[in-house]
C-alpha cells in the first residue's frame, strides 16, 4: 500500500487560509530576519493540503552593540532551524499536541521567509533535503514578504527533484559526475501550484469583511464631512494596492541582489581556476617524472637492469580536490529567479505607465 | 484597516480584587484581535470532536500581547484545548494547556496567555468556571483581567465575535468558583498591512464555488483591479448621467466630494511628460534586457562548465597520460569560459564565449 501511494507524487498543494495567514503573519513580524516554520497537513488524491503550522522557535541572541551582525545570526539560526536537533523534539511534542484537537498530524514541509525572491542557497536545499530524504511528501512553501508588500501575495512551493535528491545524497557534483547525470541548474527545484482553500465556516467570516450594511437603503450624504467620516471600504479583493505607482525600489533592489549573484559568480570561477591551475601544475610534474622515469628505464634497459615501476607517481603526487559545482548551480538558478522576478516587474510596471500617459496626455 | 463591530459606551469596567504592589488601573479594556486568531478559532470549530461530549462548542487559549498599562491587549494567535462538557460537569485538560503554551511561547516569547475563546455565545456556570480558572493567579492572567472572546458559529447566521471580560461576584463562598460577572468589553478586528494582501487572496478564494483558488501572478492581480477599477467608474458614470437625466435626484455632499477628486488631476505639460515616459520605459526595459542577458551569460557558463569535451580525447597516446592530457585541455578551456562568462556577467564579453568551444575543438 505504501508503494502505490508512493507512485503518485502530489500536483498541487493546497494551503488553508488559516495558513497563509499565520505565515504571513509570522514573516512579516520578523521582518527581515528571516522566518521559519512547520507545516501539517495531509496528502489526498495528488494533492496536498496544508491545514496548520506553527513557528519554529529562535533562540534571541542578544547582541545589543552589534545589530547588524545580530541580525545575521538571527537570519541564520531560523534558516538553520528546520534541521536543528532541538527542534525535532519541539515539533514532535507539538504535533502530540495538535493530533489531540483533531489537526491533521502529519508532517508535509516547512516554509521561509525571502526578500524579494532570494531564497535558493545551500540552506534552504539542506533543509527541504532534510524533509524530503524521509518524506517525498513535503514542500518548501517560500513567502516573499518584500513581493507581497505591493498588494499580490507571493506564496511559492517548491519541492526538490528526484535528480537532484539522488546527487545531493551522494554529495558529488564533480563536472564528470553533473556530466553523467544530465542534471542542470534547472531541475533542482520542481515548483508545485499554490492553491488557497477556505472551510465553509472560513468563507462565511470572510464575507462579512466588511461587513455588509445593515439597512440596503443607504441614505445619502448630507456634507463632504459625512464622506470622510465614513469612508468607503472594500472587500479585500481584488485589492486595490498592486495599483502603487512606485515599482522602481523593487526593480532596484532586484538589481543589487543580482549584482550580488553576479560576484558569487565570480568567486565560484576564482575557485575552479585556481583548481584547474594547480590541477595543470600537479601534472606538468607528474608528465615531468613520468619522462624522467622513462629515459631513467631506458638506461637501465641498456644496462640490463629490471625497469624501476612506472606508477609510483599515483604515491608521490596527489591531485587536488575538484569543488563542488553546487554553489554555482544555486547561483544559476538564484539569477534565473530574479531575471524572471524582474521580468514579471516589468510587464506590470510598463502597463501602469502606460495607463499613466494615457490619463495624463487623452489622445 | 480595523474593523468596528458597533460603537461602544464603556463606563466602568470591574476592579481585579486589589493587590498589594499592583494597582489596577481603570481604564477601559479594549480588546484588538488578528484575523489569524479568529481563522484560526474557526478551524478548531471545524474540527469539533463530539464523540465523547455533549457540549456543541469549542474552548481555546488566546495569546497575544497585553500593553505597558493593560489597557489593550491584541489578541495574536490562538490554541485548541481538548475538554469534555456534560450536564452536570465540565472537564479541560490542564495539563495540555500547560503544555501547549510552554511550546508556544517558546517560539514568540513576547507573548503571554491573555484569557480564552470559545465557540458559542452562551454564558453558563461552566463559562464562569473555566474563567475563573483562566483568571487566577496560578494558572491564568491575574493580575490582568482574562479576557473571554465567544464567536457564533451556527449554521446560517453571521459570525459575530463578542468579547468580555469578569468580576468575582458569589452569592455564597461557597459557589465562587462557578459564579463570575461577564463584562462586555469593545473588540475589533485589526487588519495590518502585510495581511492585506494575504487576505486579498484569501477573499479570492471565498468567491468561487470550490472554495480554492490558486495564486495570481502579480500581472493578473493587476489586471482583476483595473477591471474593478473601471467598473467602479462606470457605476459612478451612470450615477452622475442619471443625475443629469433628473431620473434621480443629485446630492451636494458627493457632487462636491467627485469635483474635489477630479480637480487633483495635475496640470502637466504633455512634452514633459512624454519625454519623462520615454525615459522611465526605457531605463525599466533596459534593467529588463540586462537581467535578462546575465541570466543567459550565466546559464551559458552553467552549461559549458559541465559540456562533454569529447573532441579532446583523441589525443594519440594510448597510456594514462593521453587521457590526463585530454581533460586537461579540457579545463583550460573551461578557464577561458571562466573569463568569457564573467566578462559576460559585466555585460561586455559576448563574442569571446562562443569561440572557446570552437577552440578546444580544433
Amino acid at each position: 500500500m505504501v508503494d502505490a501511494q508512493k507512485d503518485v507524487p502530489f500536483k498541487s498543494a493546497q494551503v488553508e487560509a488559516l495558513v497563509v495567514m499565520k505565515i504571513v503573519k509570522h514573516c512579516s513580524s520578523t521582518f527581515p530576519t528571516t522566518a521559519t516554520g512547520f507545516l501539517v497537513g495531509m496528502d489526498s488524491n495528488g494533492v496536498l493540503e496544508i491545514t496548520n503550522t506553527f513557528p519554529f522557535p529562535t533562540v534571541d541572541v542578544a547582541v545589543p552593540d552589534n545589530q547588524q551582525g545580530h541580525q545575521n545570526d538571527a537570519s541564520s539560526i531560523a534558516a538553520a532551524a528546520p534541521r536543528a536537533k532541538a527542534n525535532i523534539v519541539y515539533q514532535n511534542d507539538m504535533i502530540r499536541h495538535l493530533k489531540e484537537v483533531n489537526v491533521d498530524a502529519n508532517n508535509v514541509g516547512w516554509y521561509t521567509s525571502a526578500t524579494m525572491g532570494n531564497f535558493v542557497n545551500l540552506s534552504f536545499i539542506e533543509n527541504q533535503y532534510h524533509y524530503q530524504r524521509d518524506n517525498d511528501k513535503t514542500v518548501a512553501l517560500v513567502h516573499d514578504v518584500s513581493r507581497s508588500s505591493q498588494g499580490s501575495l507571493s506564496l511559492r512551493a517548491f519541492k526538490l527533484s528526484t535528480e537532484f535528491m539522488a546527487a545531493f545524497k551522494e554529495a558529488k557534483f564533480t563536472t564528470e559526475s553533473l556530466q553523467k547525470s544530465k542534471l542542470t541548474f534547472r531541475d533542482i527545484l520542481v515548483e508545485v501550484p499554490v492553491i488557497v482553500h477556505n472551510s465553509h465556516l472560513l468563507t462565511s467570516f470572510v464575507h462579512q469583511i466588511p461587513p455588509p450594511p445593515e439597512d440596503p437603503e443607504i441614505s445619502l450624504p448630507a456634507s463632504l464631512d459625512d464622506i470622510k467620516r465614513q469612508p468607503a471600504q472594500f472587500p479585500p479583493h481584488p485589492s486595490f494596492d498592486v495599483l502603487d505607482l512606485s515599482i522602481d525600489p523593487f526593480l532596484e533592489k532586484t538589481c543589487d541582489l543580482l549584482l550580488d549573484s553576479i560576484e558569487a559568480h565570480y568567486t565560484d570561477l576564482n575557485n575552479h581556476q585556481y583548481y584547474q591551475r594547480s590541477l595543470t601544475r600537479e601534472q606538468f610534474k607528474i608528465t615531468q617524472w613520468q619522462t624522467k622515469r622513462k629515459a631513467e628505464n631506458a638506461v637501465r634497459l641498456a644496462a640490463k637492469q629490471t625497469p624501476l615501476p612506472e606508477d609510483e607517481w599515483q604515491r608521490l603526487f596527489k591531485l587536488p580536490q575538484e569543488p563542488s559545482r553546487l554553489e554555482g548551480m544555486l547561483n544559476a538558478r538564484q539569477v534565473e529567479q530574479y531575471s524572471k522576478q524582474v521580468d514579471g516587474f516589468t510587464a506590470t510596471v510598463t502597463a501602469k505607465m502606460f495607463a499613466v500617459r494615457g490619463n495624463l496626455l487623452p489622445e | 484597516m480595523a474593523v468596528d463591530q458597533e460603537h461602544f459606551v464603556h463606563l466602568s469596567r470591574p476592579l481585579a480584587p486589589a493587590v498589594l504592589g499592583f494597582s489596577a488601573s481603570s481604564a477601559p479594556l479594549t480588546v484588538n484581535i488578528q484575523p489569524q486568531a479568529v481563522f484560526s478559532i474557526l478551524d478548531h470549530a471545524v474540527r469539533r470532536d463530539i464523540r465523547d461530549t455533549q457540549s456543541t462548542r469549542v474552548i481555546g487559549a488566546l495569546v497575544g500581547v497585553r500593553s505597558e498599562d493593560g489597557a489593550e491587549v491584541e489578541v495574536r494567535s490562538c490554541f485548541a484545548i481538548p475538554h469534555t462538557e456534560n450536564e452536570d460537569q465540565v472537564e479541560v485538560d490542564v495539563e495540555y494547556q500547560k503544555n501547549m503554551l510552554a511550546l508556544t511561547l517558546k517560539a514568540s516569547p513576547r507573548e503571554t496567555l491573555l484569557g480564552w475563546y470559545t465557540t458559542s455565545h452562551e454564558l453558563n456556570s461552566f463559562s464562569a468556571l473555566i474563567q475563573n480558572f483562566f483568571a487566577s493567579p496560578d494558572t491564568g492572567t491575574f493580575p490582568h483581567p482574562a479576557v473571554h472572546l465567544t464567536i457564533s458559529t451556527d449554521a446560517g447566521t453571521a459570525i459575530e465575535t463578542k468579547t468580555y471580560i469578569s468580576a468575582p461576584v458569589a452569592v455564597n463562598a461557597e459557589r465562587a468558583a462557578e459564579s463570575c460577572l461577564f463584562i462586555e468589553v469593545p473588540h475589533k478586528l485589526l487588519f495590518s498591512d502585510a495581511e492585506r494582501a494575504a487576505l486579498g487572496s484569501v477573499a479570492a478564494a471565498a468567491t468561487v464555488d470550490t472554495r480554492a483558488a490558486p495564486i495570481v501572478s502579480d500581472i493578473e492581480g493587476l489586471a482583476q483591479s483595473l477591471e474593478t477599477v473601471s467598473d467602479l467608474l462606470e457605476r459612478v458614470g451612470s450615477y452622475v448621467s442619471e443625475v443629469l437625466d433628473e431620473e434621480r435626484d443629485g446630492n451636494h455632499a458627493l457632487g462636491q466630494f467627485l469635483m474635489n477628486n477630479l480637480s487633483l488631476t495635475p496640470k502637466v505639460d504633455s512634452t514633459a511628460i512624454e519625454h519623462d515616459f520615454n525615459n522611465h520605459i526605457q531605463d525599466v526595459l533596459m534593467v529588463s534586457y540586462l537581467a535578462n542577458s546575465i541570466r543567459t551569460q550565466i546559464d551559458l557558463a552553467q552549461r559549458l562548465a559541465t559540456a562533454p569535451l569529447a573532441a579532446d580525447k583523441e589525443g594519440g597516446e594510448k597510456s594514462k597520460d593521453g587521457e590526463e592530457g585530454g581533460k586537461q585541455e579540457g579545463r583550460g578551456g573551461r578557464g577561458g569560459r571562466g573569463r568569457g562568462g564573467r566578462g559576460g556577467g559585466r555585460g561586455g564579453g559576448q563574442p569571446r564565449e562562443p569561440r572557446e568551444p570552437r577552440e578546444n575543438a580544433d
